[in-house]
């Protein structure tokens, strides 16, 4: 969390043994900032909880309790209680000499992989380094954790590497598959790198699932995921999606309660070639079916649509969603970044300012914080605006 | 809604020795029965880690809004424990909730809504009924919290930690999944940039009280 002091630091630092833990003699100036700053300590306060505490189901340990009130079984238990521990640390493998960096990989179903090696079901978690790769066939599913990130579920025939681990980016290169993610990291921190986009978590669960052909599609069930590649954003909040091909980057997001005529329109603008007739017709379509909820693909369609389109998108959304103070017309028509993120603001859907932020500090940049583990260059991370 | 009234958080000074802490003991067992349901054990974890967390929310969002932040952080906490496989990580795991709070916090807050704790001192004065100090040393002590929150991350949670919710550096070591040698080198870099910033404030061209 912090950088090696130097020696004369370090002596420093040994003589300020009231700092560290108050055992020597009180430092006035240190003294008179804690009498200062001591309204501001934690009050006196219960902690209200709900009225059902939700328990975890150990069916093993049910088993036990109902085994343990009855002493002839109790006495069985307590043996075979004592085998298993003994055979489990004595077979038990030894662990990684840096597990402090891997990630838990637990078996859900089947018979998952890192590697070419198995992971055991009913086992404690197996671990997961850097440049390691999961696999699961048709039958088998795995789970990913990380203390300071969440977890990921990873379905049937997906396979996945692990990328980057620190304390600033957790990274994983989803090859093929389908992954299931609730993440309570601080937005910008986990990262997904596809074929076809890179997926960026602003706060959220989502669920990423890549075809054999590279493309994909994200759907966010809570807080909001960004989409890029190649200078392409798709913002996507809950309960929208987003559909993301090879060298195009992520398509124009939309509300799943869409109707069918805007969402098979949205396919096809995403698709159709920005001259053909497919590519007009479909953004008619797009403008008339649009409602006010669906300003999220409208917005998105500013940036797509080039020339007389984007006035035609402008003069939609402004119909349902009046641009707010600040943002003009013209600027928009020139795609004037600071009035686009006015506007999307004022939407409501999240705030543009994590994202941005996210590709400032998407450049890595000595902190503080910062977590002494080797960072691999990841060249779809530094091409980033 | 249930009260556990009898499971209050500590409000004590900084101690040269730290009762609360037995690394890899008690606090894992403790992890461990309230990964099982058991209530009493999540208060006692209340208990023991809430003024860690309410100092990482004090480094990041307005003191007036930390109380009800500290238990969305708990209640945030309490249906994940059983997703925790390693036990004895969840300090950091507690202090990972607190933070992303406080950036979720922060994302809720409407974009021209800045961070004003100044604006945010009255609301802290009406809050604070025990205060000791005369209106001129409150405004000092926000000068002196605003001081800390402009410093690094890592040197202004521990700073916190030590001078506002009186840990001992063991104790924010312990509580916060830190080592040691992180603590003590965040707090000691941390104080001599907080003296070069008061020392500033208080010099005479700027008029500065401190």
């Amino acid at each position: 969390m912090t950088t090696n002091p130097t020696d004369p630091e370090k002596e420093k630092m040994m003589t300020e043994n009231y700092l560290w833990d108050a055992s020597s003699a009180p430092d006035p100036e240190i003294q008179r900032l804690e009498s200062l700053l001591a309204d501001f300590r934690q009050a006196d306060r219960a902690l209200v909880l709900p009225a059902e505490m939700p328990a975890v189901h150990h069916r093993f340990r049910t088993v036990l309790v109902h085994m343990l009130s009855v002493p002839r079984l109790a006495a069985a238990a307590t043996i075979l209680l004592a085998l298993g521990v003994t055979l489990f640390f004595a077979l038990r493998p030894k662990p990684e000499p840096d597990s402090g960096s891997a990630w838990d990989v637990a078996n859900l179903e089947g018979a998952p992989q890192i590697g070419t090696k198995t992971i055991a079901a009913h086992q404690a978690p197996a671990k997961l380094h850097v440049g390691q790769t999961i696999v699961t066939n048709a039958d088998s599913r795995a789970s990913l954790s990380q203390t300071d990130l969440g977890e990921i579920r990873i379905d049937p025939n997906s396979r996945l590497r692990l990328v980057q681990t620190d304390a600033n980016r957790k990274r994983i290169q989803l090859d093929v598959g389908t992954i299931h993610a609730a993440i309570w990291a601080p937005p910008g921190t986990f990262v997904v790198d596809t074929p076809s986009a890179v997926a960026i978590d602003l706060g959220c669960s989502y669920t990423l699932q890549v075809a054999p052909d590279g493309s994909g599609t994200l759907r966010t069930t809570l807080g909001w995921v960004g989409f890029h590649l190649n200078g392409r954003d798709s913002f996507i909040p809950a309960g929208a999606m987003c559909s993301t091909r090879p060298a195009l980057g992520p398509g124009i997001p939309y509300f799943e309660d869409a109707t069918p005529a805007f969402r098979q329109a949205i396919a096809q603008f995403d698709s159709a070639s920005q001259d053909s007739p497919a590519h007009s017709a479909a953004l008619s379509m797009i403008l008339s079916e649009a409602r006010a909820h669906d300003s999220l693909s409208l917005w998105h369609l500013l940036t797509r649509a080039t020339g007389p389109e984007r006035a035609k998108v402008y003069t939609r959304f402004a119909a349902l969603v009046p641009p707010p103070r600040g943002v003009t017309r013209s600027g928009i028509l020139n795609l004037d970044q600071s009035m686009l993120d006015l506007w999307w603001n004022s939407l409501g859907l999240g705030e543009i300012s994590l994202w941005r932020y996210w590709e400032q500090s998407a450049s890595p940049q000595p902190s503080p914080n910062s977590h002494q583990v080797p960072q691999k260059k990841q060249s779809s991370l530094e091409d980033m605006p | 809604m249930a009260v556990l009234s009898e499971l209050r958080s500590p409000r004590s000074g900084p101690r040269a020795v730290n009762p609360l802490h037995e690394p890899g003991g008690p606090d894992d067992a403790l992890v461990r029965a309230a990964q099982s349901g058991d209530r009493a054990a999540f208060g006692l974890l209340y208990a023991r880690y809430s003024r860690m967390v309410h100092g990482i929310l004090l480094a990041r969002v307005p003191f007036s809004d930390i109380d009800d932040l500290v238990q969305d952080v708990f209640l945030q906490a309490l249906p994940r424990l059983a997703d925790l496989r390693e036990v004895s990580r969840f300090p950091g795991w507690l202090a990972s909730i607190a933070r992303n709070r406080a950036t979720d916090f922060h994302r809720r807050v409407k974009p021209n809504e800045k961070f004003d704790e100044e604006s945010a001192s009255v609301q802290t004065e009406q809050r604070v009924p025990s205060s000791r100090h005369s209106s001129h040393s409150s405004a000092e002590a926000h000068a002196v919290l605003e001081a800390i929150r402009s410093l690094p991350d890592a040197y202004r949670e521990s700073l916190i930690l030590r001078l506002v919710e009186g840990m001992t550096g063991p104790e924010i070591a312990a509580r916060t999944g830190l080592t040691h040698g992180s603590v003590r080198v965040n707090l000691h870099r941390g104080m001599l940039q907080l003296r070069e910033i008061l020392a500033r404030k208080a010099s005479p061209a700027t008029g500065g009280a401190l």
